[in-house]
């Protein structure tokens, strides 16, 4: 695939923390593709770096004590890693809009909702206070809040949480981005307005061509909205592939895991299976694989080497893929790859 | 938001009846009277006093007789100073300490925002380092010392230029407030700037300022319209109290500076235990900072949406 089939091309991304106990390596090595049009969701445990990774994209981890030590973001043809402020400034809330995981707290208590999502309009649009006015009444219109004539000169304190994520989506595709990154979106929302926030999601997605990185640790979300999946663990990119060779074709043990992970209707299966033991310490990661602890099939290679990234456009950075490795329950990526 | 306004009212009236009735109380248990002063009162004062005020009467029916008054909104007439109601020294002299105090707290309120703002923009920089010793001082150092040192500033900068710039004392002109307004509201300042410092932190590091800089908004935008309104709610409760502060210190700063205005009356009248001036003028400090508290919670809701539309 050409370059330019690409919204988002994210190379070698690294990032660290100083901290008292240290320098923590969130994000270690982290490179993905976004498809024009598609979404991309990446999935995994609580402090893998996923957050970290979209964030340092954005310019949204504080600096000091974060610090991107290296890699390379393209939208479209533009860099967006170590670029002036103000040129980051023309590409945050206009080509990439993003939402929150919170929505109660993500929107400024003192000021109108109007008067947020015009603030983008007048920023990067330049429209005149009546103009952004209009406009953010057919913004609201769009994400379904009801009376938007109304409900435009009411504060986020007057919302519900699942309106107040509606008019963060409103906000943040306000000037038609090319990117959406909705950061744990529906994670703090009761499960029918889950349900209606990610139906939202897929129209806009249709009717304005947007492509959006959806970050989560939901599976259940992931089969339902992914196109591509990047499993993420320990600051990096363990398995990515389409949403069916990560669900159907898993080649890492941890993706095994997540999904022995999820909860399911069989009635044979009382008890949720868990993955023993704790992610590594990213102080001093490991010097081979992040995983060989927790890991069945690890061998003596996975804890002296991190393991290389096998496969092409299904990838995992997993040992067991070697053709030196024994057989194992992970699906070989050298017969997918015979087979494309 | 009117229900709410009406019982802080209420709630108002009681504390300066409660103000009124310590006060006379705690008069009343100091030894001595104000007739039996070294500054000579002539026998026909004397016997007016007595008979409007009732001080041969026992304690209990003068405090029934004078909370009377009160209501009728006189405070009687000084006993010290021939013939001069207390409403009259009130009047006169108020607007003085008023202006000086406005003024104050005008410097203070402006001053701790600004600096506040600035200590939080350059965190752990030399600009914040050298903002927060200076609010060590101004908290930690009384306001009498300010006067002096200021005062001596004052001279010294007059000398040196062979120039009256600044008055050194007095009150006649805008530029002789200007010191003692300064000096009045140094602590304030600093408690402010303190406040308004660790409140624009906190606020730096909410998520709607991490939505604001993921919208592309400025710096100096998103300062200016997400963080300083935000930040400045709770610089605003303490205005209440620093009223309270601002008023009661300017008696000293008053004195100090030979400044016309109510304080120093009240000073002098606890001195000479002039009982109509110490109550007239406890009352009116009391009823004054009362009101000033009930405005700053109105206004309170008038900066945060959440209280003025009853959400809180």
């Amino acid at each position: 695939m050409m370059t330019h089939d690409y919204a988002l091309q994210v190379d070698n991304l690294a990032v660290e923390f100083d901290t008292y106990g240290g320098v923590v390596q969130a994000v270690r090595d982290v490179s993905f593709k976004l498809r024009k049009g598609k979404t991309l969701a990446i999935v995994g445990e609580s402090g893998c770096g996923k957050s970290v990774t979209v964030q340092s994209l954005m310019g949204l981890i504080p600096m000091p004590p974060g610090r991107i030590t290296r890699g390379s973001a393209r939208l479209g043809n533009d860099e967006l890693i170590g670029i002036a402020p103000a040129a980051l400034n023309a590409i945050r809330g206009k080509r990439i809009g993003m939402i929150f995981q919170d929505p109660m707290s993500a929107l400024n208590p003192t000021m109108t909702i109007g008067r947020q999502i015009a603030e983008t309009l007048v920023v990067h649009r330049g429209l005149s206070a009546s103009a952004a006015r209009a406009e953010v009444i057919e913004l609201l219109r769009l994400t379904q809040i009801s009376q938007p004539e109304k409900r435009l000169d009411q504060y986020p304190f007057e919302f519900s949480g699942g309106m107040l994520q509606r008019a963060m989506i409103a906000l943040s595709i306000a000037c038609k981005p090319e990117v959406l990154i909705a950061d744990e979106p529906t994670t703090a929302l009761d499960v029918t307005i889950q349900a209606q926030i990610l139906l939202l999601l897929q129209e806009l997605q249709s009717s304005h061509g947007l492509s959006i990185i959806l970050i989560t640790h939901d599976l259940g979300v992931v089969a339902r909205m992914a196109h591509d999946v990047a499993v993420m663990y320990a600051g990096q990119v363990v398995e990515s592939g389409l949403v069916d060779d990560i669900f159907y074709r898993s080649a890492h043990p941890y993706t095994l895991g997540l999904r022995a992970a999820m909860p399911s209707n069989d009635p044979r299966k009382r008890q949720l299976q868990i993955i023993p033991g704790s992610p590594p310490d990213l102080f001093a990661p490991p010097p081979g694989c992040g995983f060989a602890d927790r890991c069945a099939q690890a061998m003596r290679v996975c804890r002296d080497t991190p393991p290389p990234a096998y496969g092409h456009t299904h990838q995992a950075r997993c040992w067991l893929q070697d053709p030196l490795a024994p057989a194992s329950p992970v699906t070989s990526l050298m017969v997918n790859n015979k087979a494309d | 938001m009117l229900l709410y306004i009406l019982k802080r009212l209420g709630i108002g009236i009681f504390t300066i009846w409660f103000i009124a009735t310590a006060t006379f109380t705690v008069m009343h248990l100091v030894p001595g009277d104000p007739l039996a002063n070294d500054k000579a009162v002539n026998p026909t004062i004397r016997a007016n006093l007595e008979r409007q005020y009732g001080l041969d009467r026992p304690v209990f029916e003068q405090y029934v007789l004078y909370m009377g008054n009160m209501l009728k909104g006189d405070f009687g007439i000084s006993f010290t100073e021939e013939n001069r109601a207390v409403n009259d020294i009130i009047r006169e002299h108020f607007p003085v300490s008023a202006s000086l105090g406005v003024l104050s707290l005008f410097f203070a309120t402006i001053g701790g925002v600004l600096w506040g703002a600035l200590a939080a923009l350059y965190r752990n920089r030399w600009p914040d380092a050298a903002i927060m010793l200076v609010v060590i001082l101004g908290i930690s150092v009384p306001s009498f010392v300010f006067a002096a040192f200021s005062q001596l500033g004052i001279l010294t900068l007059n000398q040196w230029t062979g120039r009256s710039i600044l008055p050194v004392a007095g009150w006649d002109s805008f530029s002789s407030a200007l010191v003692p307004a300064l000096v009045l509201g140094m602590s304030t300042m600093a408690y402010m700037t303190r406040l308004m410092r660790s409140s624009m932190l906190e606020v730096a590091n909410t998520d709607y300022i991490r939505t604001a800089r993921a919208k592309g908004l400025s710096a100096l935008r998103i300062f200016f319209r997400h963080q300083l309104r935000n930040a400045i709610l709770p610089v605003i409760t303490v205005l209440g109290p620093a009223i309270a502060i601002i008023t009661t210190g300017g008696f000293v700063v008053e004195s100090v500076f030979a400044i016309p205005g109510l304080g120093r009356y009240f000073v002098q009248a606890v001195a000479q235990l002039d009982y109509t001036v110490i109550m007239g003028t406890t009352v009116f400090f009391g009823a004054f900072l009362v009101l000033m508290v009930i405005a700053v919670d109105i206004l309170y809701g008038f900066i945060d949406p959440r209280i003025r539309l009853g959400a809180l």
